[in-house]
């Protein structure tokens, strides 16, 4: 069974293997045929170098319509350069014929300048491509860039390296990017343009003492300036929200409205305000002033920038300007109230020395009458002290060594303050001298000493001392004084101190602090009216718990101290002669006329300048003129006295009056010509009528 | 679909030698697919071999020439010379015509 199943697969094997062979002698037979047919593109053949591919004529047709068509160059070369073949793309980018380049060194198509990088893109032999950018000769001449790539070629196993070339031309894309330099040209000088607008805008800002930023509202960043971080102080760099930034130099209580500012500029388009900032590591606040546009795309904000700048300084000079006319207007007002008030007392006074003289020797009257010209006394002094404010006073301005006054004054000081308050006197060992009244001088010290006491009820230090300093220009027109050397007499007290708001009112007439009854408010006023008729001023410096420091600056001089002349006191005398008073207050005028004629002289009345004239033309009997300096009728007592100067030269004339002699620009004396100051005394009138009629 | 009907459908690993894009290899590529859509749909891999880019893979098959297909398998083997315009004849090679 096994057996004959082993014979049937022999007689099976044998069959199968039959048709096998059958089925190949067809197949090769099938091959042959198509061979013969030319039903194949190729054979291929087997050798001792591997399998080797035979195409038949024709077959690579396509390949050869694809390098002849193709819109790049193709080209063969020999390793000398040789072009042995070439396309027709190649051609017509040279603009030669193909039978003309063929067989025809490729150099001489190539740019002088390329032809060693040429030379080496056809030597290289390691078989890897290469390409290089290159530049070769048209027909006519001109250049044709071009970008060519080589690549080794062995066609038969022994035969000669070829080497194959595409040739792009480059001279579109040259073009382009020809152009798209020239565009970045045109775009980088733009920029550079933009930049130079830029930074001469910032030289600008810079020279106007501004600083810029921009705050962009999509990233929530700022730019500033240089100038920016000076005036803000310096500045965190970078980092946080942009508008964060700029709000942090803000003190607490601006803020917010800076902050409101930025907000409101979104919708309005404009931010501006002045608003305080503190610098880091500075105590005192600055001003600063911003301004700024809001811009949009689209109706959208998207940046706000603008500029800032520093107007402390403005700001200060303002105040001070303020501070001025306030004090200017205050003293007109106390100026024409002194005048109307020396009237006054003029008239009371007057009329309690023609009183005394009336009344009997009664003890009781004789002190009633002292009790009241006490009273006109005190409201003279007061009247004085307003006067000086209102720097209407006369001034008896010499060269004067306030070292020397202070020493001498110390005693005086020391029983004015009290034992409870230490009184020190630095003199300056240097005898620096400055034009004022030393009498004035010694009240204003003495004014600012009672203040300092005042102001230490539990006792403390007061320290006066001087010094010498220089104000420029800038420091003295803050000032409204020039510019110049200055000797500086500093009162200060380890005292309460005055808050800032105190501090702006402390020179204002009837200004006080104190309890009432205890300060007529008028101290500091005459300090003020006193500095400022000096030529100089006074500036103070407070600090609440810590003391108050007044300094009266007093322009500087090289004149030598000249001794004061003493005024000794005269007695009444009884006088003969006819005096013509003119005054155009009835009252006055009355008052007056009755003290002269109680001194036993003869007057005569006119109520005005003119009416003055009249009467000397027609009286040449008149031994003196007594007039009022300020009257109605576009007269003056003045101008009667220049008047009398021309017409009478020998006609004596005296001029009273509460304001001051320099005021009417009597600095030039007139010869014969005195000034009786209001309210004056009987005696005070005695004594200058008397020295005038009968001159020694 | 053989006479008996039983046999299992199978799976046909086909061939095709190529030089590059001669004419007759694109035109055997264009008939080979025509044939195959319309007669193994769905059971057979085609290979297409450039003998340019591959000439030793002509070698283990035995090619001579191309364009030229091989039924590697079912066995047995069969090469089939020509651009495979005669459909009759590539049928036949391919086992799917019915043996007279």
């Amino acid at each position: 069974m096994h057996r004959s199943v082993e014979h049937s697969n022999t007689a099976t094997s044998e069959s199968e293997t039959i048709a096998e062979l059958r089925l190949r002698l067809s197949e090769a037979e099938e091959t042959l045929d198509a061979i013969r047919n030319g039903e194949v593109d190729a054979v291929v053949v087997g050798g001792v170098s591997g399998q080797q591919v035979y195409t038949l004529e024709n077959a690579d047709r396509p390949y050869r319509v694809l390098i002849e068509q193709m819109q790049e160059g193709a080209v063969t070369l020999a390793r000398d350069g040789t072009l042995l073949y070439c396309n027709m793309r190649f051609a017509s980018l040279l603009g030669i014929g193909r039978e003309q380049l063929t067989g025809r060194p490729i150099f001489d198509q190539v740019a002088l300048d390329d032809l060693a990088a040429f030379e080496a893109l056809l030597a290289r032999q390691d078989g890897a491509g290469r390409a290089a950018e290159l530049t070769l000769v048209a027909h006519d001449g001109h250049p044709v860039p071009v970008n060519v790539s080589a690549v080794d070629l062995r066609v038969e196993e022994h035969g000669p390296h070829l080497i194959c070339c595409v040739v792009t031309d480059l001279t579109h894309s040259r073009l382009r990017s020809h152009e798209l330099a020239a565009a970045n040209a045109r775009l980088a000088s733009e920029i550079e343009e933009r930049r130079r607008a830029e930074e001469s805008l910032d030289v600008a800002l810079d020279a106007a003492g501004m600083g810029s930023w921009d705050l962009d509202l999509t990233t929530d960043r700022v730019r500033r300036s240089r100038r920016f971080g000076q005036i803000f102080g310096e500045i965190e760099r970078g980092g946080g929200s942009g508008l964060g930034l700029l709000l942090a130099p803000f003190v607490d209580e601006d803020r917010q409205a800076v902050a409101a500012a930025f907000a409101g500029a979104q919708r309005s388009g404009l931010v501006e305000f002045e608003k305080r900032i503190r610098r880091p590591g500075e105590t005192g606040v600055r001003w600063v002033h911003v301004k700024g546009r809001t811009h949009y795309v689209a109706d959208r904000p998207v940046r706000i920038a603008g500029v800032v700048s520093d107007v402390t300084e403005r700001r200060l000079v303002q105040q001070q300007l303020h501070q001025a006319q306030k004090m200017e207007a205050i003293g007109q007002l106390t100026g024409g109230m002194a005048h109307d008030f020396n009237n006054l007392l003029m008239v009371i006074g007057g009329n309690i020395d023609l009183l005394e003289g009336r009344i009997g020797q009664d003890n009781r009257s004789a002190r009633y009458l002292a009790a009241a010209r006490q009273g006109v006394e005190r409201g003279a002094t007061l009247n004085q002290q307003l006067l000086a404010f209102a720097r209407r006073q006369d001034l008896d301005v010499r060269a004067v060594c306030i070292d020397e006054l202070l020493v001498s004054f110390g005693n005086l000081l020391r029983r004015a303050v009290g034992e409870a308050v230490t009184v020190e006197i630095k003199a300056a060992p240097q005898r620096w001298m400055c034009k004022t009244d030393p009498h004035q001088f010694e009240t204003a010290i003495l004014n600012l000493a009672i203040n300092a006491r005042d102001a230490m009820p539990d006792g403390g230090t007061l320290t006066l001392s001087t010094e010498r300093r220089d104000l420029d220009a800038s420091a003295a027109s803050l000032h409204g004084v020039e510019a110049g050397s200055y000797v500086v007499g500093i009162v200060a007290d380890t005292g309460t101190g005055m808050a800032a708001d105190t501090l702006g009112r402390v020179f204002e007439p009837f200004f006080t602090t104190k309890d009432i009854g205890k300060g007529t408010g008028l101290g500091l006023s005459q300090v003020y009216g006193f500095a400022k008729q000096s030529g100089g001023f006074v500036a103070v410096d407070s600090e609440v718990g810590v003391g108050t420091s007044f300094q009266i600056y007093l322009p500087s001089t090289q004149e030598v101290v000249a001794t004061p002349a003493t005024q000794d006191a005269m007695p009444q005398i009884r006088g003969a002669g006819n005096v013509l008073v003119v005054e155009d207050d009835a009252n006055v005028r009355d008052v007056t006329c009755e003290l002269l004629r109680g001194l036993g002289y003869h007057v005569l009345e006119a109520d005005s300048a003119r009416a003055a004239l009249a009467l000397v033309e027609r009286e040449a009997s008149i031994d003196l003129v007594l007039s009022d300096v300020i009257m109605p009728g576009g007269m003056n007592g003045l101008d009667l006295a220049r008047q009398l100067r021309t017409t009478r030269s020998d006609l004596p004339v005296l001029l009273s009056s509460g304001y001051t002699a320099q005021q009417f620009g009597l600095h030039e004396t007139l010869e014969g010509v005195e000034l009786l100051r209001k309210p004056y005394t009987l005696s005070a009138l005695s004594r200058a009528v008397e020295r005038l009629i009968q001159p020694s | 679909m053989n006479d008996d009907g039983v046999e299992m459908p199978v799976r046909y690993m086909l061939r095709l030698f190529v030089t590059g894009t001669t004419p007759r290899s694109t035109r055997a590529i264009e008939n080979m697919k025509h044939i195959c859509e319309e007669n193994l749909e769905g059971q057979y891999d085609l290979e297409v071999i450039d003998v340019y880019a591959d000439p030793e893979a002509t070698k283990e098959l035995q090619v001579v020439a191309t364009p030229t297909l091989v039924k590697v398998l079912p066995e047995p083997l069969r090469r089939i010379i020509g651009d495979l315009s005669d459909r009759e004849r590539v049928l036949a090679g391919l086992n799917l015509l019915p043996r007279r």
